[in-house]
């Protein structure tokens, strides 16, 4: 642990963060965030099914933000994949990270969805730092972190041979 | 251990960090500075009626944000791109579940 008190990022994308309570909280925090993104996905479904209709209309109305006219255009344009694909996408990111299965891959969904809630809610009425924004660091630590390892199925993927031959797929695992 | 980190690594760190932080703590202490409204949201009395607006656009303090975000994203695209320097296979991350 000496080598780790001296150099905290060991490698680029590794923390050797095996103390108990630290991969306890990581696990804990990858899971928590997990449940609220697989909650707001199934419930969606519970609901709407994969016609979630105000996913398109709230892209639509993000007129004015710091993405220009994506978002507009994608409600305009995408609403094919965007009305199913809100909470399909949501119950499998929530999924994911409470199993710890492909972790990384996931908590990129969770940034890309979070950056527009963040964008598309606009409520700065306390700060732009708002829960939508931690949501968003939320997904960024448990990317950066690998959280998947820490009582995640990914501590068993990566054992196998395959991820061992094609290491690259620790990008997305994790 | 070895430091794997490149000059593409640390360009992208330090250029996503510097982003994070003008928009939220730099563009946010102007903010504070110059006043109300101490949020980016405009200010208003009981009538509605807009009394203060922010200084700064929150578009311009969210698009720094997401500009970072951007970095954060490209540079993964780059390390995919590139040769895996991520060391041996057989290293400890694992070891929480041993």
């Amino acid at each position: 642990m000496s080598t780790q008190a001296a150099n905290p990022l060991a490698t680029e994308f590794e923390l050797e963060l095996d103390k108990p309570l630290t991969a306890y909280w990581i696990a804990i925090l990858r899971v928590l965030t997990g449940w609220w993104f697989f909650h707001s996905g199934v419930t969606k479904l519970i609901e709407d099914g994969l016609a979630y209709s105000y996913g398109p209309a709230y892209m639509q109305q993000m007129t004015g933000t710091a993405l220009g006219p994506i978002p507009v255009w994608m409600g305009n344009n995408l609403a094919w994949l965007i009305a199913p694909g809100v909470p399909l996408f949501e119950t499998l990111i929530g999924l994911a990270l409470m199993a710890g299965l492909l972790t990384r891959l996931a908590s990129v969904g969770g940034v890309f969805f979070m950056t527009l809630f963040w964008i598309g809610n606009a409520e700065f009425g306390h700060g732009v730092v708002n829960s939508d924004l931690m949501g968003l660091l939320l997904f960024v630590t448990v990317l950066v972190l690998g959280a998947g390892r820490y009582y995640g199925l990914d501590a068993i993927v990566e054992k196998m041979q395959f991820v061992k031959q094609n290491p690259k797929l620790r990008y997305i695992l994790g | 251990m070895t430091d794997t980190t490149d000059i593409v690594d640390r360009i992208a760190m330090g250029l996503s960090g510097a982003l994070f932080l003008l928009g939220i703590v730099v563009l946010g202490l102007v903010e504070l500075v110059a006043g109300k409204p101490y949020s980016p949201a405009p200010l208003t009395n009981d009538a509605g009626e807009v009394i203060a607006t922010p200084l700064i656009d929150p578009t311009i303090r969210t698009g720094l944000v997401i500009a970072a975000i951007l970095v954060l994203a490209l540079w993964g695209l780059y390390k995919v791109a590139t040769p895996y320097a991520g060391g041996t296979a057989t290293r400890r991350e694992t070891a929480a579940t041993e």
